[in-house]
């Protein structure tokens, strides 16, 4: 941790308490790091910590071979961005020895189809038009400052996801079993739900070795509320080492700590679209801070989308402009929502159609299979639509 | 682990299928008001006007359609070159179009120019064998990367294509004829100040200086009437020495090439049209007219058009 707080935060807590002592009339020093942030600390720092509180807890003993140990750390597919993988399922798997599978071979030539569909076809054609838009919102309509952040939305979404199924899929060609990191998180129908199918490793993790050693649930009402709002904070301040970042995390710790209805599993169709629909617009509104550079900037960027909304003919040929600031950009739109409405039509069928048979059991996913249909379209989708080359992954800034 | 290889081969199979296909045949679908395909199809034009987005932002259709006789089409594409302004001529000539009088872009950063294809409409609009001449041209100096024959082979215009029955019409509305029917508006002369010029370059390009020879020699074998010409450029092109020089050479190659193909060629110079290259308003930036500028510019071109005639 130590490490960690070394490359990560010491600027940010140094700034803060500088700009606090300016502000107090106090003297201030001007001593900063600025030192280059090494690859996927924020990950295998968190995967070290969880082994070594293991066996302080005694869940499990110390690995004695050491290059296993490293192996588990510093796994290549996932260094850059995760899944924050536990020891004692992926180190079991080493010591039993690697071995080809042909039906995890294929579950991982699967998932890299996904993965790459995601990436190459929805969040790599999103990227430019998001960072165009966030950039300047003020030089774009109203309608395109919200469509950049439901774009923005999709496009975090598939970009993260899109890696880990990327990741999963490698190691499951390597013959290893990695955990699901994202569980179709968008058809959430409230916050606590959202959470338990986004970014799982992470979420669990959090839940684990901070919430859990806090008290968990099994505390007063009062501490509890503040157990909750710590690991939410605590969430905001691994993505990012601004205040934004702990402003998002803060306003998920409210929002779980207010909802407390058990959500209905024999609801009407209209009242499950409302509370997904509900959950997804809550979740999105808060990307602004996840997205912006500052809270003076996502503040901004709020009273972009709010004020001066209009649907005239202008309006709305001035917000497609921005995919390719030419002729072209009607095309290209249409196709990347033509993209998402499958993405969204796939999940669904995992979650509530026939595909959920195929999305795999448990943490795991064992038996994750893409059915002729989806398999041969999104295949064929990569060759013909892929953006290569175009971006990094968002989540390996983190 | 059988299914999914099964899977991976019928998509192979079938999207090589399709590629076939959409290099080969793409140009048969349902025109647009623009591009080579609607040209061809007119099977007539009398003046036929080939060239960059200069061409595309300077040219007034509706002032053309009033002044001059016959039918008039603008034909341009995003960084069109010399070079493939040939081609683009010699393919539709081989289709079938008969042309009277013919008007090529003379901007001479685009006979500087590597050939590069910069508006992948023009692979829209033609077929597979134009397609592969055009990949010859830009692998032959070696820079042209695999990925750049995947994006021009397989992705180019998929969007297009996935949605052609919105889009096309789409699009076709901002076009009659090649010209665009879009206004834009001028600029002010503070931000046409503060614009960057577009610097110097290392000569003319031999590939696109034979692209005009190609143009002569089509002219002449198929008895067409020969105009070069540039569109008016804001004032601080031609105040910046780079610009100044590139287009006294350019203009002194293609006229060296006129004498030695012994082609009869006439020249529309902006400077010698009643333009104010001075005034703002006529320009959207440094090299491309305002709807204001496209007006005034095209009546005085139509008035050189017609007394060179005379």
């Amino acid at each position: 941790m130590g490490i960690l707080f070394l490359f990560k935060y010491f600027d940010f807590f140094r700034a803060s308490i500088a700009a606090f002592l300016i502000w107090a009339g106090l003297p201030a020093d001007s001593l900063t790091l600025s030192i280059a942030l090494p690859v996927g600390i924020s990950y295998y720092t968190f995967k070290m910590i969880s082994y070594a509180v293991d066996i302080y807890t005694g869940k499990r003993g110390a690995e004695p071979h050491a290059g296993y140990y490293l192996v588990y750390v510093l796994f290549f597919p996932q260094i850059l961005a995760g899944p924050i993988e536990r020891s004692e399922s992926f180190l079991g798997q080493i010591r039993g020895g690697l071995h080809y599978d042909s039906a995890l071979f294929a579950e991982g030539l699967q998932r890299l189809v996904l993965g790459l569909f995601k990436k190459m076809l929805i969040a790599n054609r999103l990227s430019s038009y998001v960072d165009t838009v966030f950039a300047s919102p003020d030089s774009y309509p109203a309608l395109a400052a919200l469509m950049a952040l439901v774009f923005y939305s999709f496009q975090l979404y598939c970009d993260f996801s899109g890696y880990s199924d990327i990741v999963i899929g490698m190691g499951n060609l390597l013959g290893i079993r990695s955990r699901k990191n994202f569980n179709c998180p968008y058809f959430a129908r409230n916050i606590k739900d959202f959470w338990a199918r986004w970014h799982i490793s992470l979420s669990s993790w959090l839940k684990d070795y901070v919430y859990i050693p806090l008290g968990g649930n099994r505390v007063s009402k009062e501490r509890k509320v503040l157990n909750v709002m710590f690991t939410f904070l605590a969430s905001g301040l691994w993505h990012g080492n601004t205040w934004n970042f702990l402003v998002w995390g803060g306003i998920h710790g409210v929002w779980n700590n207010l909802n407390r209805k058990r959500e209905c599993s024999d609801c009407g169709v209209l009242r499950m679209v409302w509370q997904t629909l509900l959950t997804f617009l809550g979740v999105t509104a808060t990307w602004v801070f996840f997205r912006a550079e500052s809270i003076g900037k996502a503040f901004a960027y709020y009273r972009r989308m709010l004020f001066g909304f209009s649907l005239s003919l202008a309006d709305i040929q001035n917000s497609i402009l921005p995919f390719t600031s030419d002729n072209t950009c009607a095309a290209y739109f249409l196709t990347v929502c033509l993209f998402l409405f499958l993405l969204l039509l796939y999940e669904w069928g995992q979650v509530y159609g026939r595909g959920k048979l195929r999305a795999g059991e448990g943490a795991y996913a064992e038996g994750f299979s893409l059915s002729n249909f989806w398999l041969a379209l999104m295949a064929a989708s990569i060759v013909l639509f892929g953006m290569f080359g175009e971006s990094g992954f968002l989540y390996a800034q983190f | 682990m059988k299914r999914v290889i099964r899977t991976g081969v019928i998509v192979l199979l079938t999207t090589l299928a399709l590629l076939w296909v959409k290099n080969e045949y793409a140009r048969l679908l349902p025109v647009s008001a623009y591009g080579m395909q609607a040209a061809i199809r007119k099977k007539k034009i009398d003046n036929l006007f080939i060239g960059l987005s200069m061409f595309r932002q300077g040219l007034s259709i509706d002032v053309l359609e009033e002044e001059l006789p016959g039918v008039s089409y603008i034909l341009s594409y995003n960084g069109n070159q010399p070079v493939f302004m040939a081609m683009e001529l010699q393919y539709m000539l081989e289709e079938g179009l008969e042309v009277e009088n013919l008007y090529i872009d003379l901007y001479p950063y685009m006979a500087a120019a590597t050939p590069w294809i910069s508006d992948t409409k023009i692979l829209l609009d033609t077929d597979l064998d134009f397609k592969m001449e055009t990949w010859k041209l830009l692998s032959a100096d070696g820079e042209a990367t695999p990925l750049d024959f995947y994006e021009m082979f397989v992705t180019a215009n998929n969007e297009q294509l996935l949605t052609w029955p919105v889009n096309n019409r789409l699009i076709s509305s901002q076009f009659r004829n090649g010209g665009t029917l879009l206004v834009s508006s001028g600029q002010t002369a503070e931000y046409l100040d503060s614009l960057e010029l577009l610097g110097s370059r290392d000569g003319l390009n031999d590939v696109q200086i034979d692209g005009y020879r190609e143009i002569m020699e089509l002219a002449d074998a198929y008895g067409m009437n020969l105009y070069f010409l540039e569109t008016p450029k804001y004032v601080r092109m031609y105040e910046d020495a780079d610009y100044r020089e590139l287009y006294e050479a350019c203009v002194g190659a293609v006229r060296d090439l006129a004498a030695q193909t012994e082609t009869e060629v006439k020249w529309i110079f902006a400077e010698d049209l009643d333009f104010d290259n001075t005034d703002p308003s006529c320009y959207q930036d440094l090299i491309h007219l305002s709807t204001e500028g496209r007006t005034v510019y095209t009546r005085r071109l139509c008035e050189a058009v017609a007394a060179n005639q005379d």
